[in-house]
Order: structure tokens, then sequence, then C-alpha cells
């Protein structure tokens, strides 16, 4: 078999007590491509990475690195370089200590780990700090340190844990390409987890959108950004709209609703069109958010919908809260859920 | 101290006062140049410090309390070390319960647990006295190891022993590199605290002293009940005066805050 995959999830299941972490899942880690595992808290994306490092036995199924099943290993047999959450730096150690831990537990002699871990940290841009201890980093920093020490060890996958949500804002974007920088340069196999779907968009090759311990949709951002394939990947991504047809339902991104004031009873065409009242407006500076009671014809239930359009405040018409309207949706803006 | 609070501030006072006035009454008097116990002191002498020092019965004893002592901080550390690890890192069920099993010898009355060991094993096993004090003060000093280390490993971010294990480090590795160094401090102020106790014990000492094997502070004890001058201050400035010292280091190194903290938590 030619070694395509960096490494393989087959049928993966993590129980605790009665409690199902991760249900059976079927995952294939792309070889030299980034792959993020996104998800609300409690969907299994950490324990998965956790059983991908060996920190967790699974339950059921197996794991396969490189073609081989490292399913039982414990964490030091694997050669993965992990980043947690907390950075987990050594505090007793200098920094250059913290990046050259693993190449000595590797039998590196002392002149060439010292070019390795120099090599790592001008990598992350943080050589000229070798000789300082972790707690005297800033935050940025030591995720950096983290970064290079687990990129020195020539891992088979690079596993990064939340790394990005411990930093304050402008950071954090910082950090996304630079770890993107990171991946290319090393063309190392990443895995990362988060539950932000910008981080997500913005790095993935492939992502992977998990719930209730179940991979819900995976692909790359292009494919799964303007197709989620059910109601709970439609909403992570910021779908908001959801308006029931008579046997399934279509979403709509608030960005691609159009209000206008009514002339008429709504004219029928190819994409979505509805009657209804405008029932809140909050202006942004950039855009204006229209919260709306629709009346929907394929809908079981008598209530009005709720809707939101995003509108730009250039060009929005001049709406107050009352106002009986008309919303629009082009065909090419819809996407069919199953109901 | 806090001015807003006049009753508890002025309690704190009233509290120091009571705790340290008789102190200085025995450090005043054991500078006396007379013969006998009174305040003020007849003078000013450093001659009872020498008398102290030259007396053979307290010198052999305090060799005694050392040597008792040193092997109790060792001895409740090589066991409580351990313990503390398989509490806080192992996946064993019922970790409160054992924890507050192995806290218990600070419960239990120390007369009562001196009485139980010269029992069982002085008059039963036929044990001779200094094996079971050395027990005993291991004993007693137990829950104070497990506690203090205990305290200092709750510190250490279980992510740091993971991270050295993904880094190809094994668990023996992993203890000796990342986990002990991190738990030095801790495990230097439970082996200070357990060394203090140990050295101040006396109801477990008085039950199982024997006339080839007596501690220090029994062995005052004793002396203060025939006679009654101021060898007895001198040296209790002198002991004092260590203890202070090994409190001080204590405290420099890792803080009676992070030692006491974990016992109130």
């Amino acid at each position: 078999m030619s070694v395509t995959s960096a490494a393989q999830f087959q049928a993966v299941s993590q129980v605790f007590g009665d409690f199902t972490a991760v249900d059976a899942i079927d995952l294939t880690i792309p070889e030299g491509k980034l792959t993020t595992l996104l998800g609300p808290s409690g969907c299994g994306k950490t324990t998965s990475l956790r059983m991908l490092a060996g920190y967790l036995r699974p339950t059921g199924g197996r794991i396969l690195i490189r073609g081989e099943d490292f399913t039982t290993a414990p964490p030091e047999k694997r050669n993965l370089g992990m980043v947690f959450q907390s950075y987990a730096l050594f505090p007793h150690m200098s920094v250059a200590d913290n990046v050259g831990y693993g190449l000595k537990l590797r039998r590196v002699s002392g002149s060439e780990r010292a070019k390795r871990v120099t090599e790592a940290l001008e990598m992350v841009g943080l050589a000229h700090l070798a000789g300082s201890r972790p707690k005297q980093l800033s935050g940025g920093q030591q995720q950096r340190v983290a970064i290079a020490r687990a990129v020195a060890i020539e891992p088979d996958l690079l596993l990064l844990d939340e790394p990005l949500s411990n930093l304050d804002a402008r950071l954090r974007l910082q950090m996304r390409a630079e770890i993107r920088r990171i991946q290319s340069e090393t063309g190392l196999s990443v895995v990362l987890v988060t539950h932000d779907q910008d981080e997500a968009l913005e790095m993935s090759d492939q992502m992977v959108v998990m719930k209730d311990g179940r991979i819900q949709q995976q692909g790359s951002p292009q494919d799964v950004f303007p197709a989620p394939a059910n109601r709970f990947v439609a909403e992570f991504l910021g779908y908001e709209n959801f308006v029931p047809t008579a046997d399934a339902q279509v979403t709509v991104r608030p960005e691609h609703l159009h209000v206008n004031a009514r002339q008429s009873p709504a004219a029928t065409s190819d994409g979505l069109s509805l009657d209804g009242r405008v029932t809140d407006l909050a202006y942004r500076g950039v855009d204006v958010l229209v919260t709306l009671a629709a009346d929907a014809p394929g809908s079981s239930s008598p209530d009005p919908i709720r809707l939101v359009a995003d509108l730009r405040a250039s060009t929005a018409p001049d709406l107050r809260i009352g106002d009986e309207v008309a919303i629009t949706a082009s065909p090419g803006h819809l996407v069919t859920l199953p109901a | 101290m806090n001015t807003r609070r006049p009753v508890a501030a002025s309690l704190a006072v009233l509290g120091y006062i009571v705790m340290i006035a008789p102190l200085f009454f025995v450090v005043i008097t054991a500078f006396t140049a007379g013969s006998t116990v009174r305040f003020p002191p007849d003078g000013f002498s450093l001659r009872w410090f020498e008398a102290a020092v030259t007396y053979q019965p307290f010198m052999s004893a305090l060799a005694s309390s050392l040597q008792l002592a040193v092997f109790a901080a060792v001895a409740s550390l090589a066991l409580g070390v351990p313990v503390a690890l398989a509490i806080h890192r192992g996946k064993i069920p019922g970790k409160g319960l054992l924890e507050g099993m192995f806290l218990s010898p600070l419960i239990v009355p120390e007369l009562v647990v001196g009485l139980a060991l010269y029992q069982q094993f002085m008059i039963g096993l036929g044990m001779n006295n200094l094996t079971t004090l050395a027990i005993g003060h291991t004993v007693l000093m137990f829950p104070y190891a497990v506690r203090v280390t205990g305290a200092s490993l709750a510190l250490i971010d279980p992510a740091v022993e993971d991270a050295a294990r993904g880094l190809g480090a094994s668990p023996m590795r992993t203890f000796f590199t990342i986990t002990l160094p991190l738990l030095r401090p801790g495990i230097f102020s439970a082996a200070l605290l357990a060394f203090v106790t140990s050295f101040n014990n006396v109801p477990l000492s008085l039950l199982l002293q024997s006339r080839e094997f007596r501690t220090l502070p029994v062995t005052m004890l004793d002396y203060v009940q025939q006679n009654y001058d101021p060898i007895v201050a001198s040296t209790s400035v002198l002991i004092l005066a260590g203890t202070v010292l090994v409190a001080v280091v204590a405290e420099r190194t890792v803080g009676f805050a992070k030692i006491f903290g974990g016992i109130n938590r």
C-alpha cells in the first residue's frame, strides 16, 4: 500500500462510562496538508486529537500512522509533535533546552542538537531568546517556543490543540498566518483543533466539522462553506436563515438576503421570495442587521419565521421597524438541506 | 494590618503577645549570670550556653533527636512522594477517601499512636525502642509529606508531563527530568517541616523512650523535674534559634502560604 495518508482513523470510538465522546469515526489525515477538526466544545475534536497523540487509548477501532497500526502505542513511541493549549513548556528549563529536549532523547549529538535548536528557533523568530526561561516570555512567544519544540523532532505529524485560543485577537490573526507559513516551509502534515470557524476556513486544506462525537462534513473550505451538508454545519458556519419547504428546508446567509419596500404582492421567481415585516434594526457602521418576521408558505406552523438580513449600510433601503417588506434571495445563494 | 476591622486586628495582636511574651522571658533568663531562673536576670553572661553545649546528656540526646528527625523526614518522603503522585496523577477511584486516610495520623492523638506502637511493636513484636520510634515518627510525619508534596504537585500543569511523553520520554524519564525537578521545592519544604515536627515531638518520644535512646525534648523534660537552673532556658533558646532558621529557609524557598494553603483547601 502506498503511503498517501499521514494518519487514519478506522471506526475509532472513545466511550467514557455512559458518555460516547467519539462515535466510530473514519477519517483520513492527508500527507503534507493542514487538517482542522472543527466543532463546539464537547464535539469530540480534542478527544480525537488526544487519541491520535496516544494520550487516550481508543475504546474501539484502529489508528494508523503512515500505514502502521499505532492504536495502543504510548505517546513516546509515536514521534508526533504536539502543541498544547496551555503551551506546556518546561518551566525549569531554558527556551533552548525546551526545544532540545526531544532531540536529547533521540541521542542527537551536542553540536548537531545546538544547530537544530537554533534552526527551529529561527523558524519562529525567537533565536535571540534561547537563553530565557519560559516565564519571561509573553504568551505569543511561549506559543512559538512550543511550536519550535514540537517541530524540532521532525515529527510525522504536528498536532495543535486550540493553539490560538489563549492569545489576544490581533496576535491570533498573526499566528494563523505564521502556522500556515511553518506548515508550508516544513511540508509537515498538521492537525489543528479549533472551535473557531473563521480560523478553520482561513487555515485549512481540509476541514472536518464534528458534533456529538461524529463527523458531520469534511472537505476543503471551498467545498464545505458554500454547501453545508446539514443544518448543524450551516448554523456553525453562520447561515442564520432556514425556510421550510414542502419536503426539506432551504438556508441562505444573512448577507445574501435582499430586503425592499413592498410594492405589490411578491413576484414568484426561481429564488426565494417572501413577504415579511421588519421587527428590529441594528446599525453597525459598515452594515445594517435587519431582523424580520416572514410568512412562510411551506411551514406547517402558523407562526411567522424569523430571518436576519445583513445589508450594506451604503446601499440599504431606508427601513423602519414595522415596515412591510419583500424578502428575496437569488437561487444561486440557496442551499437545500434535509428537513 | 487591616485598620477597618479593629476587633480582629486587636485579637491578632493579643494572640501574638500571648504566644511570644513567654518566649521573651525564656530568652532573657537564658543570658543570666546568676545560677537560678529569675526575672529580671542577675547580670549578663553566656555561661549557661556554654554549660548547655558541654552537658553530655543533652548533647547525646541532641544527636539522637537529629538522627531520628533525619530518618523520619527521609523515610516519610520516600513513602509520601509516591503516595502523593498516586493520588494526584493516578487513575484510582476514591481519591478523596484515600487522601483523608493518609492524613489521619494528624487527627489521632499522638499518645494513642504511641501506646498502640508500644503494645504492638515493642511488646508484641519485641522491637527495640529505636526502631519503634523511627516507625512512629515516620508515621506521624507521613501526612506532611503527602500533603505538602501533593500541594506542589497540584500546581504542576499535567500537560507539561504529557508534553515530555510526546517528545519521546518514557514515564520514568518524565518523572526524573520533569516532575521531580518541579517538585523539588515542595519536597524540600516537606522535609523541613517533617524534620522540625519530629525534632520537637514529645508525646510519642516520651512513651517510647529507653535509657539508651532518649530524644532531647524528653531529656530536657526529665531535667526540669529534678533541677531548675538556666541551662534548660539556654538549651531552649538554641533549639528555638535552630527551628526559626529552618522556618525562614522554608518560607524563603517555598512560602508558608503554599505549604499550608494546601492543608486549608
